[in-house]
């Protein structure tokens, strides 16, 4: 498969990034998007302005980005191509992402349907404006092996010690009530970081958990959330962050700031 | 080969997190954004058919992941 086709005989598409409040164009100029035929530019809406690219509509149909997902690695290049322009621009002016793989089948398709749903994109610039995204995660340490099998050496198999039955179900039980001990805790670390978190926030989200990674790290994430904090609250979410980590004992990764990525939609 | 299609090298912009985990690029970047329909992919903007088919690729994005407490777990 080549990558260079005939131009002419290829249809063209436009890609959007996200739509903006007066972005400086040498911003996104240089960067490379995510198509290597046309640089990243700017297509004026009225009072916003949406940073599109376009790029060649077979390379962005609904099978190609079906393959695409599957592969871990292409996924990986589009998402952070897709970041990085969303980044630049909101690295200068007020941003309103869009999701990955917004396409239109031309530049005026994109003009008509952007600025239809220009009061909501006004609405979303104004909220987050001179704010960031923050994300917490907090994970706990998985419990230490079942205990209840200690004692369990080739030399009891012979004869039962009286008692033993009741002792094996008291050991049992004893690792359950552990074990929903320490779910409780978790959960209360969880609840307990959040709740201190959004005092500061303007607004939040809990997103999904991560389940455990494919790297067979063993500790367990317990909460999963993401923060809209004005600038000039971000020193006291680095500092409340610490002071959680200290209080709780659990591990609190504070990522950002983000792009408002989170706090965009349901204007 | 196929993967000049994006430029890899090119330094991360300033603004953002450097190095930002796949995992939390992906909350971010496939989930969330003002929602409006594309003409070429809407099926990509739609959010289940994403998850879908990243179900098989990063376990780690799935929803479907069981509590981490379930009965047996590690906790």
């Amino acid at each position: 498969m080549t990558e260079r086709g005939p131009e002419s005989s290829d249809a063209n598409a436009t890609y959007v990034f996200a739509v903006c409040w007066n972005p400086d164009p040498s911003a996104v100029a240089r960067l490379p998007g995510v198509a290597d035929d046309a640089p990243v530019s700017l297509l004026p809406l009225g009072a916003l302005t949406a940073i599109v690219q376009t790029v060649r509509a077979r390379d962005f149909t609904n099978e190609v980005w079906q393959a695409r997902l599957s592969d871990q690695r292409e996924l990986e290049r589009y998402a952070r191509a897709h970041h990085d322009v969303v980044s630049a621009a909101a690295a200068c002016c007020p941003t309103v992402p869009l999701p990955m793989a917004t396409l239109y089948q031309s530049e005026e398709r994109a003009r008509e349907a952007l600025s239809s749903e220009a009061d909501r994109f006004h609405a979303a610039l104004k909220r987050i404006a001179y704010h960031a995204e923050w994300g917490v995660k907090v994970y706990v340490q998985p419990s230490p092996p079942d205990e209840s099998n200690h004692g369990a050496t080739p030399t009891v198999r012979s004869r039962p010690a009286p008692g033993a039955g009741l002792a094996y179900l008291d050991r049992k039980r004893g690792a359950q009530e552990r074990r929903e001990q320490r779910r409780d805790e978790a959960l209360q670390v969880a609840e307990a970081v959040d709740t201190e978190v959004r005092s500061l926030a303007t607004a939040s989200r809990r997103l999904r958990l991560h389940g455990p990674q494919p790297s067979g790290e063993r500790r367990v994430q317990v909460l999963n959330a993401t923060y809209l904090v004005a600038e000039h609250r971000a020193d006291e979410l680095t500092l409340l962050t610490q002071a959680l980590r200290e209080r709780t004992g659990a591990q609190v990764e504070l990522s950002g700031p983000w792009v408002p990525y989170s706090f965009v939609g349901e204007v | 080969m196929t993967h000049d299609v994006v430029p890899w090298d090119s330094p991360e912009p300033l603004a953002g997190p450097i190095g930002v985990p796949l995992v939390d690029l992906l909350d971010r970047v496939l989930a969330t954004g003002v929602v409006i329909s594309g003409d070429l992919v809407i099926a990509i903007a739609d959010v289940p058919l994403v998850r879908l088919s990243l179900h098989a690729l990063l376990s780690s994005v799935s929803e479907r992941v069981p509590a981490p407490w379930a009965d047996g777990g590690p906790l």
